[in-house]
């Protein structure tokens, strides 16, 4: 699977994220972290905010002001969200980064269940790649932009975000790793740290 | 004809020179004092000088945000 | 995967996710706070619709994420 060049966040995605200190490893995943207008009036906090700011002046994360299509979309996922019985509703917010998601091919960066819950359910967000954390450490980590045990390092992010993965997910993810971690080691390869 | 790397080196120096103004004439202890979001807008301003996108992070109107930056002594520069 | 299976593999996930957030929750910490923290709080722990706790607390949604850090109740995904 080929990856965007750019992912979009939303703001469980990144109020998490901001507290953890191998934060910046996102910018080498991708060319750009877009953050929606409604998402960073939802900012408020100095790390957050202070963090956002900083990486929207070095050109890493950069500002989606929200287009008719994009609002006319992620408008009628609100409403079809809330039509699927047992489906979570999605609100605006989540709504916008799925709709960027269809739309342009963007990587969609969240935590939020109702989001994640709606790729699975709604035929108009097929296609849609959507990353939690899990996804992006697992990546960073693949690709070496991370060193280290997997399973320290997942820790260290439950342990600063005050985050928890599904255990279930995460053995998955970690012993997809440590398969993968012997064949590099086999193949004599190393990765660089962040 | 000009390429494409001097034109980008011209305003390169160019944005680097307007930093050094903003950087310079900044009321740091003003900027310093206020809220987060205020604080963290009007230091994105002083180093890209990209007002809309400083007005988002203050939450502010561009107008408010533009009388923000003058109190803060930041000037426009252009 | 049918529709069926797949609200049963949510639903799954759902329950898994509820008992991560109630059991690592500072309960003597939530039953301290003001009525409206209190009821968001345990609201989001059995739910884990964040929005409409914040809106529940009378709070934006980065200060009650910080109330839920407070309380040690995680965001589980």
């Amino acid at each position: 699977m080929s990856l965007s060049d750019f992912a979009i966040a939303d703001t469980c995605f990144l109020i998490d994220w901001s507290y953890w200190s191998h934060r910046n490893v996102l910018f080498k995943l991708f060319r750009a972290v877009f953050v929606p207008e409604v998402v960073l009036r939802e900012v408020k906090s100095e790390r957050a905010v202070e963090w956002i700011a900083a990486m929207l002046a070095s050109g890493q994360l950069a500002l989606y002001t929200e287009t008719s299509d994009v609002v006319g979309l992620a408008t009628r996922i609100v409403e079809r969200s809330r039509l699927v019985p047992g489906l979570r509703g999605v609100d605006l917010p989540e709504a916008i980064c799925l709709a960027v998601g269809k739309l342009r091919g963007y990587v969609v960066l969240t935590e939020n269940r109702g989001a994640i819950m709606a790729v699975d359910f709604l035929e108009e967000l097929s296609g849609v790649v959507i990353w939690r954390a899990l996804e992006v450490v697992k990546e960073a980590i693949r690709r070496g932009s991370i060193t280290g045990d997997p399973r320290q390092v997942f820790k260290l992010y439950e342990e600063e975000t005050k985050h928890r993965f599904s255990r279930a997910e995460l053995e998955a993810v970690i012993n997809e790793l440590e398969g993968k971690a012997g064949e590099v080691e086999e193949a004599g390869g190393g990765g660089e740290g962040d | 004809m000009v390429s494409l790397e001097e034109r980008l080196e011209k305003w390169r120096r160019l944005e680097e020179e307007a930093r050094e103004i903003r950087r310079r004439e900044a009321d740091w202890k003003f900027i310093e004092g206020l809220p987060p979001k205020l604080r963290a807008a009007l230091k994105y301003y002083v180093e890209v000088g990209d007002m809309y996108v400083a007005s988002r992070i203050a939450g502010l109107t561009v107008e408010e945000f533009n009388e923000l930056r003058k109190r803060a002594g930041i000037p426009n520069v252009s | 995967m049918s529709l069926k299976e797949r609200l049963e593999k949510w639903r799954r996930l759902e329950e898994e996710a509820r008992e991560i957030r109630r059991r690592e929750a500072d309960w003597k910490f939530i039953e301290g706070l003001p009525p409206r923290q209190r009821a968001a709080l345990k609201y989001y722990v059995e739910t884990g619709d964040i929005r409409t706790s914040a809106k529940l607390a009378g709070l934006d949604l980065e200060d009650f994420r910080e109330l839920m850090r407070k309380a040690n109740v995680p965001v589980v995904t």
